[in-house]
């Protein structure tokens, strides 16, 4: 880890010193802690999130070394349609998170709002145009966004047409949830496989699209299956395993390797005790990155994230026969898609599968359409009778997220879970008696 | 009556249908409703919307999904107002067929639920007899005798227009969703489908895939005016993106005006419009006043102007002679009454120049409280004051990072010594005077202490937090782990620099730096920006007086 510490300390200072010669270096990190996952896997954690760690790093390191191999795109651009024409599409809130592997998140955001970038943007944007804006970072061929779930997409997708030259397909996604919204939004889906056509050569199969959808289907399956598991069995994992599979779920859905460790996992899990403590079923983002939330849920068989409902924002099974106008219904069905009393049912629905003990929101900093309904969600959950707090704070930026006010939040919210459940004890043994 | 927001509502179809269409615009003062009911970091302007629904008796209210906070406010407002018409309309963004056909499709079920809702009827001819008694009208008005200027970038509300109209300046345009007027197209052959197809064409606002093409129209615009100003809601991010990059080619200033569209930030605002305004090369002199003070002038008397700032912290006074020469200043504590503290460092300075009120021929007030000072003649912003201070002490500075009580500025100059350019932060206390004497109270020194035991650290320590609310349970934290003092306050100093960094970029960073203001005699936190920027920085003698010399000056100026 010494040594793991100072490559990172030296490629922060020469990135910041100078940005545009940086790459090289910051690259290369990145290839050799794959390369180290694969000999050296994390300790103290189970073997599905070691593989599944491994691929996620495998996949951006790669994907990076070879500038031709990949676009950009946001995390719910469909990359089945990409992938059919052998690119990786690596969304920029997850590239955000990696350059914060650095510590640059902070170099970075200060670059974006010195050119002017609103402070109260979404800091995962901020970073990502910090880092291509100060040239830290270079750019691929072609980029793809939907309006999906934020404002940012769009306008972040705009700028760095117009400051950096990457072309980009905007897909607008109705909020409106009716046939007239999915034939709108099939018709962009079938445009933009053509764009990727002329642009890349060959020709657009959509029978190999559908056998994409085939595989997207069972690895959804298979997922809900794994979250149930999970909300039975300790398995021992981090925050950030979360969001690896968060990035799955968006990234490499569709791929034949991402659906055989998702059944490898529910074969491990198997494998672990039975978990007796607290489940926590997650909304939104995770600061992977923040001390009390580490020391809670990372491998503590106290506390468990069960899920988190980023995983599983898409639900239902999709219709191969017909793989655009599938894609654009599941893209609409999105939980962070139409109004916040959709995303509530659809967290219910989630709630009444897994019966988690408590909910946790984590309200990132400038993420409106998130936090703007975090208070209804509330209200669904006391219906529910389902405990939930409210946490605010940053996803990347840690000068946003203060540890004192988090602990005692959460502290104080695990006591009256803890405390909840010693009253229950008391009242069924009083009915015994 | 039925409120609506957005430009691309379409109002003339509910107007046809007999309904009375209101705009909302929020005139407010706080967002205690709002905030019960939404997150804090929602756009103020939603906030604004929710707290004008909830004062006021709408029989509904027309959103369109044009954002994140307004699909937000949907929510909301549909759950606190199940018996009103809450319409959301899916608005595309796209403008292409497609986006046509949709909306089209949209705006006849909105019709049908209308129609439910109000038992009103919706009559073809009737909207066909609107649209064709409008007429688009006009949207350019340039003036040649005053200073003109466009406002770009989010909804601007009227305080914006009225503070230009109050200092005799033209608004030559409104490019923001308030200020077009609205394109109505009357087709015979798709009445419905040639009105949304206009609708869609509207200049487009930055939720549309086809905002690229502002850049061409904001071009065309800008090239008629003195001025520009961008201007930005709180919380709402879309608009700083086209800030940032129209700021590269933009060859007319422009100011980056933020609002929350509340009444508590008008003071702010104007301070930002009128000092942009007077930075302007083409900026009118308003010299009624002058005549009596040369027909009263005895050609054969010295002749003393007075430059009066009126800061949160301190008010500070010069006297100046005809030949800029400063012959007495004095500085006092502001009080609760920023006029009292006027009244009273003006008897201060007077005396020590040993002078009479009648011996001064024109006095020039400054700074936040400067509108409150009834014997000035004339006021003018600290931002320009400070620039014309700050020459007149050393003729070669080109960056001045002024840090006072409860904002802290970076002001560019031309080495003419004119404003060209300035950053403000008044919106959080972090990186203020006032930052640095809650952290010395939480420290138990004083502020002058702060700064010299920073000088004696040893260890660094790094404040990270951006709030200064935050910053200062940081703080604590660190006094209970058991750290030094002198660190302590030495990573505060860090804090206060890292900010005024990011103001001092903002600005373009011009040597020769100059740093006013009270902090200005920190000498922990001078050390830090100074290491921050890599240059030395010029302070003079009295720091707290720049902006009183400043406005002295241009006392001078107006007499001579």
């Amino acid at each position: 880890m010494w040594i793991a510490d100072k490559y990172i300390n030296y490629v922060k200072e020469q990135t910041i010193a100078h940005p545009e010669e940086s790459w090289g270096k910051i690259l290369l990190g990145f290839r050799l802690n794959k390369f180290r996952m694969k000999v050296l896997p994390t300790k103290g954690i189970s073997k599905g999130n070691q593989r599944l760690e491994t691929m996620m790093m495998s996949f951006v390191a790669d994907s990076l070394a070879r500038p031709d191999s990949y676009v950009w795109g946001n995390i719910f651009a469909p990359c089945e349609i990409i992938q059919c024409f052998g690119l990786n599409t690596l969304s920029i809130e997850c590239l955000a998170c990696y350059f914060s592997g650095y510590h640059l998140e902070d170099f970075f955001i200060d670059h974006a709002q010195n050119a002017g970038i609103a402070p109260t943007l979404c800091s995962y944007h901020k970073t990502f145009v910090g880092a291509i804006d100060s040239g830290a970072v270079p750019v691929p061929e072609y980029a793809v966004t939907t309006s999906l779930s934020c404002d940012g997409n769009l306008n972040t997708f705009r700028y760095l047409e117009k400051k950096k030259g990457v072309p980009f397909t905007f897909l607008d996604v109705p909020y409106r949830d009716d046939p007239a919204s999915v034939e709108y939004l099939a018709e962009q889906l079938k445009d933009f496989g053509n764009a990727l056509a002329a642009r890349f050569g060959g020709r657009f199969d959509a029978a190999a699209l559908g056998q994409r959808l085939d595989i997207e289907n069972q690895t959804r399956k298979a997922l809900e299956e794994f979250f149930r598991l999970q909300s039975e069995r300790y398995y021992p994992g981090e925050l950030i395993h979360h969001l690896y599979l968060m990035m799955g779920m968006h990234l490499l859905i569709g791929t034949r390797e991402f659906l055989d460790l998702i059944r490898f996992m529910i074969e491990d899990i198997k494998t672990y005790p039975k978990f007796d403590g607290k489940k926590i079923l997650w909304v939104h983002l995770i600061p992977f990155y923040q001390e009390t939330l580490q020391s809670y849920f990372n491998t503590n068989k106290k506390y468990q994230i069960i899920a988190c409902d980023m995983s599983m924002d898409s639900m239902e099974a999709m219709d191969i026969t017909k793989p655009f106008h599938a894609l654009a219904r599941k893209i609409i069905h999105n939980l962070y898609n139409g109004s916040y009393s959709n995303k509530a049912q659809m967290v219910g629905r989630l709630a009444r599968k897994l019966q988690p003990d408590a909910l946790i929101q984590f309200c990132h900093w400038g993420c409106k359409q998130s936090s703007g309904g975090s208070l209804l969600l509330k209200e669904k959950m006391q219906e529910m009778n389902i405990p939930m707090l409210i946490l605010d704070g940053d996803g990347i930026d840690r000068r946003n997220s203060h540890d004192g006010q988090i602990r005692t939040r959460l502290e104080a919210f695990l006591e009256m879970l803890d405390e909840k459940e010693t009253a229950e004890e008391s009242e069924r043994e009083e009915q015994i008696c | 009556m039925l409120g609506y927001i957005c430009k691309y509502a379409p109002v003339e179809i509910f107007e046809s249908m007999g309904a009375d269409m209101e705009r909302i615009e929020p005139d407010v003062t706080s967002f205690n409703q709002a905030e019960q009911r939404m997150h804090p970091n929602i756009c103020s302007f939603a906030k604004g919307v929710l707290e004008e629904v909830m004062d006021r008796d709408y029989e509904g209210v027309i959103l369109t999904t044009c954002c994140d906070s307004i699909r937000r406010l949907y929510d909301v407002l549909v759950e606190e107002f199940p018996q009103k018409f809450i319409y959301m309309l899916d608005t595309p963004r796209i403008t292409k067929d497609a986006g046509v056909t949709i909306y089209e499709q949209r705006i006849r079920d909105m019709i049908r639920a209308y129609e439910d809702f109000s038992k009103k009827v919706f009559d073809q001819s009737v909207f066909e007899a609107r649209l064709r008694a409008d007429h688009e009208s006009r949207q350019f008005n340039v003036k040649s005798d005053q200073v003109n200027i466009g406002i770009i970038g989010a909804r601007a509300n009227d305080s914006i227009k009225e503070i230009l109209k109050d200092n005799g300046a033209n608004v030559a345009f409104d490019l923001t969703c308030t200020g077009l007027e609205r394109r109505l197209v009357y087709d015979e052959k798709g009445v419905m489908t040639g009105y949304v197809r206009g609708l869609l064409g509207q200049f487009p606002c930055m939720r549309m895939e086809q905002a690229a093409n502002r850049d061409e129209l904001i071009r065309k615009s800008a090239g008629s005016v003195d001025g520009v100003i961008y201007h930005t809601v709180q919380f709402c991010d879309n608009y700083a993106y086209e800030y940032a990059w129209i700021k590269d080619w933009m060859d007319r200033p422009m100011l980056l005006l933020e609002t929350d569209y509340t009444r508590q930030s008008c003071g702010q605002i104007r301070t930002r419009i009128e000092a942009f305004l007077e930075s302007l090369p083409s900026a009118k002199d308003n010299s009624h006043k002058l005549k009596e003070v040369h027909e009263t002038m005895e050609k054969n008397k010295p002749v003393y102007v007075m430059g009066i700032d009126s800061g949160s912290t301190s008010t500070n006074a010069v006297i100046m002679d005809q030949n800029k020469n400063i012959r007495a200043f004095a500085v006092v504590r502001t009080g609760a009454k920023s006029g009292d503290s006027a009244h009273k460092v003006y008897g201060k300075v007077l005396n020590s120049a040993g002078l009479e009120p009648k011996d001064i021929s024109w006095i020039v007030s400054t700074g936040y409280g400067r509108v409150s000072i009834p014997f000035a003649d004339e006021n003018i912003t600290e931002i320009s004051c400070h620039g014309k201070g700050a020459h007149y002490f050393n003729p070669n500075i080109q960056t001045i990072l002024d840090i006072g009580g409860q904002d802290s500025k970076a002001i560019r100059l031309s080495p003419e010594g004119d404003v060209k350019d300035f950053v403000m932060n008044d919106k959080c206390a972090a990186g203020t005077g006032r930052f640095l004497e809650m952290i010395a109270r939480t420290l138990e020194v004083s502020l002058d202490e702060l700064g010299t035991i920073a000088l004696t650290s040893t260890e660094n320590i790094e404040i990270t937090s951006m709030c200064s609310v935050f910053a200062e349970s940081e703080v604590i934290s660190l006094i209970a782990n058991n750290r030094e003092k002198a660190d302590i306050a030495n990573g505060v100093c860090h804090a206060i620099a890292n900010k005024a960094y990011g103001l001092l970029r903002r600005v373009g960073m011009a040597p020769e730096f100059m740093m006013t203001g009270g902090v200005a005699k920190n000498p922990g936190v001078v050390r830090a920006v100074e290491e921050k920027i890599g240059h030395k920085l010029y302070i003079c003698q009295e720091p707290e007086i720049v902006g009183a010399a400043g406005a002295a000056l241009y006392a001078l100026e107006k007499i001579s």
